[in-house]
């Protein structure tokens, strides 16, 4: 047993927002209320603090199988945990990719297993993730995998995406897609705009994404699959998104928590450090400002992690031969809660309630519902520092200001993060 | 200064200071005895991942009549063909006490890298298509000889301005000292928001040789073109190249210049290359000056370069 004392409950769900004791009993919220008595469990003091249902992230690289020197699945889920995150969907570019409903079991065993953030894993739309030829989306379903994914690579073969649409249909999961033309993204390594220009390094123009966009829009229409467009970065592909939405089209989209407040600016200022080499890229100050406002409006409803952890051996070289990537799931929270402006209740929509619905998996702060929480810390801003529980090193949010603090997650009712020492 | 990393961020005041030491610098190499002990017991290694014959000889002239230590190191030869990341060869570099490394690199900010993590002084030689400083400050002290003050001149840079590490160095030394850059060449590689940088883009290289006072011709990386950005180099030359008859409608005294190596026939026809016009001989002369007050600025701690009061001009 456990209690969770006095802190604000929010529950977009329920639109519920006040301060109250929630009692967790084994692995479900037993009884919300004032003044709940602490029997003989344990206590976390929320006074002061936020808590609401914990943050779900759709597409985190924990590379396991296969690069486990970068992450594994219990580094990436404690880092989650740590970051406020009670579930993490596995992206399937692994190696072997998670293509095959034998990769498929052997992940979700071991990530049965995991001390921190529960881990879901998606499969591949195709195989080897090569974009030629379909996965066999039917039997890792079957295994337990809950979507699919292009598992963030840009499409070369429109048609090859349309058919891999219309054949997910059927099995009913959330089609995950990053919008993106290979052919602009190719030979680029940042944004191409003036920042590119100025420090000589080849840029992947915004048109990429916006292609992108519209790709999966058209696709959308014409499959009537849904999809959710895993990152949107610019004011154009937001217009694109505000109107298919209006349209009435099933297309969600989310945007990586770093895009709210770095801008291209960060590959100078960070004097092209190649934790700042990210897809999508850092885009300019009007795009980083149009995604928090996408946010505010709902038309953006997801806030991603797009934790991708690398090692020294992979980004510790020039920036041109880096890998894409960084780190995301410890900082996510930080960075959204800063952009939003301290805006508590919409962090806990686009980290929570939000990537929920992708999945079509709500849940609420209420008796009989699975205890999945994070009581939040609301606190002045303050550096970001390691060390990190993620095994990467790529995190270009070391040393700026950010917003609040996760005090303690809890997972099926078990606290996988916290205070050492909680009270009784 | 500790690095030269680039002309970018640099002020005025830096820039005239360095082509003022050049200046005062030339003298040396025109004695029978052609070094000064400036620079005695400093190691100065030049570390070139990239080919290049001329800047490499420039710089290691330069440090050697300074009377350092040099020693050179090149990615043909070296560990790096052994799969050695940057990082861990100069590791290495640094673990044999070096004063400054000299460093070329294909991928742009390699210089930027070791300079983040390393004591020593890094001098870009070249990064990618980045910066390629002491080129850009050779160019604007030949400049110099020839028209003065560079306020208010008017140099036309024509070529491949988007992918030269020549042209986006000139391009923020030349803004710097307040002189006028026009440039020209294929809509591939001449980009309309070079605008934002104080440039004027004109792509016809008719349009750019009428008004300037000096010609930069960029040489066709044809090894490092990618793919679809020029449709073949006759075309090329026919509109981007520079014959005597587009010279001819140029100012009279214009000053031609190119980085080097020339393409003959491509970018410049040979009349032109070799014709009264050009200072392209002159440029390599002037780098080792150049090369050598950016060493002596670096790294001689305010010593007198050339005895006395430094006051040898």
């Amino acid at each position: 047993m456990l209690l969770l004392e006095g802190a604000r409950v929010l529950c977009p769900e329920r639109g519920v927002d006040e301060v109250l004791d929630v009692r967790v009993v084994e692995d479900q919220v037993a009884e919300l209320g004032r003044g709940l008595a602490a029997h003989d469990g344990r206590r976390i003091d929320c006074r002061g603090r936020v808590l609401t249902a914990g943050f779900v992230d759709l597409g985190t690289q924990l590379c396991d199988p296969g690069e486990t020197w970068r992450e594994d699945l219990e580094s990436g889920s404690q880092a989650g945990a740590a970051g406020g995150f009670t579930t993490l969907l596995l992206s399937p570019d692994t190696s072997p990719v998670i293509d095959d409903p034998s990769v498929a079991s052997d992940v979700l065993l071991r990530a049965s297993r995991v001390s921190g953030a529960r881990l879901e894993a998606a499969g591949a739309l195709t195989k080897g993730l090569g974009g030629e030829d379909l996965a066999e989306m039917g039997l890792v379903i079957e295994a337990g995998c809950i979507a699919l994914s292009d598992g963030g690579r840009a499409s070369r073969d429109t048609g090859v995406l349309r058919r891999a649409l219309e054949y997910a249909r059927p099995f009913a999961v959330p089609v995950l897609l990053r919008p993106a033309e290979d052919g602009l993204e190719r030979d680029g390594v940042m944004h191409h705009g003036q920042v590119s220009l100025r420090i000589g390094l080849r840029g992947i123009p915004a048109a990429s994404e916006e292609i992108g966009v519209a790709r999966a829009v058209a696709l959308c229409e014409l499959t009537g699959t849904p999809v959710h467009l895993s990152s949107v970065t610019t004011a154009r592909s937001i217009a694109l998104l505000e109107a298919a939405r209006a349209q009435g089209l099933p297309v969600t989209a989310g945007v990586p928590a770093r895009s709210l407040v770095l801008t291209d600016e960060a590959v100078d200022d960070l004097e092209y450090d190649t934790a700042a080499r990210v897809l999508p890229p850092l885009r300019p100050e009007e795009d980083r400002a149009a995604c928090v406002d996408a946010l505010r409006r709902g038309v953006i409803t997801v806030v991603s992690a797009d934790h991708t952890p690398w090692s020294r051996v992979e980004k510790e070289v020039e920036f041109e031969y880096a890998p894409f990537g960084a780190m995301g799931v410890e900082t996510a929270f930080r960075a959204t809660l800063t952009a939003l402006e301290g805006d508590l209740l919409l962090c806990a929509r686009v980290l929570g309630q939000g990537p929920r619905a992708v999945l079509g998996r709500p849940q609420a702060v209420a008796p009989g519902e699975v205890a999945d929480l994070v009581v939040l810390d609301p606190c002045d801003p303050h550096p970001v520092r390691g060390p990190f529980r993620s095994k990467g090193i790529n995190e270009p949010l070391t040393g700026r200001s950010l917003l609040g603090r996760v005090h303690a997650t809890v997972v099926g009712g078990r606290v996988a993060y916290g205070p050492i020492a909680l009270q009784g | 200064m500790r690095h030269m990393l680039g002309l970018k961020g640099l002020t005025r005041e830096e820039i005239t200071r360095i082509l003022d030491t050049a200046e005062r610098f030339k003298a040396v190499s025109e004695r029978r005895i052609k070094k000064v002990p400036t620079l005695r017991g400093r190691t100065v290694i030049t570390a070139f991942f990239e080919n290049s014959t001329r800047t490499k000889m420039s710089f290691e002239l330069a440090a050697k009549r300074l009377s350092a230590d040099t020693l050179s190191f090149s990615a043909s030869t070296s560990s790096t063909r052994k799969g050695e990341t940057l990082m861990d060869t100069a590791r290495n570099l640094d673990a044999m006490k070096p004063d400054a490394i000299i460093m070329r690199h294909p991928a742009s900010g390699a210089p930027h890298l070791l300079a983040r993590n390393f004591p020593w002084t890094v001098i870009n030689a070249g990064d990618g298509i980045n910066e390629h400083p002491s080129q850009a400050l050779l160019d604007m002290l030949t400049m110099r000889d020839h028209l003065g003050d560079l306020e208010g001149r008017t140099v036309a840079i024509v070529g491949d301005i988007y992918h030269s590490r020549v042209a986006r160095s000139n391009i923020f030394g030349l803004t710097t000292m307040g002189a006028r850059v026009l440039v020209a060449g294929p809509g591939t590689m001449c980009p309309p928001a070079l605008e934002e940088r104080g440039v004027e883009v004109r792509h016809r290289i008719d349009d750019v040789v009428e008004e300037a006072d000096v010609v930069m011709m960029l040489r066709v990386q044809r090894e490092r073109l990618g793919r679809a950005m020029i449709s073949s180099v006759r075309e090329y030359a026919r509109f981007y190249g520079l014959d005597l008859d587009r010279l001819g409608k140029a100012r009279p005294d214009v000053v031609v210049m190119h980085p080097g190596p020339i393409n003959r026939g491509v970018e410049m026809s040979p009349d032109v290359a070799d014709g009264e016009r050009s200072v392209i001989l002159e440029q390599v002369t002037n780098g080792i000056a150049t090369r050598m007050a950016l060493l002596y600025l670096l790294l001689g701690d305010g010593r007198p370069a050339l005895g006395g009061d430094d006051a040898a001009a």
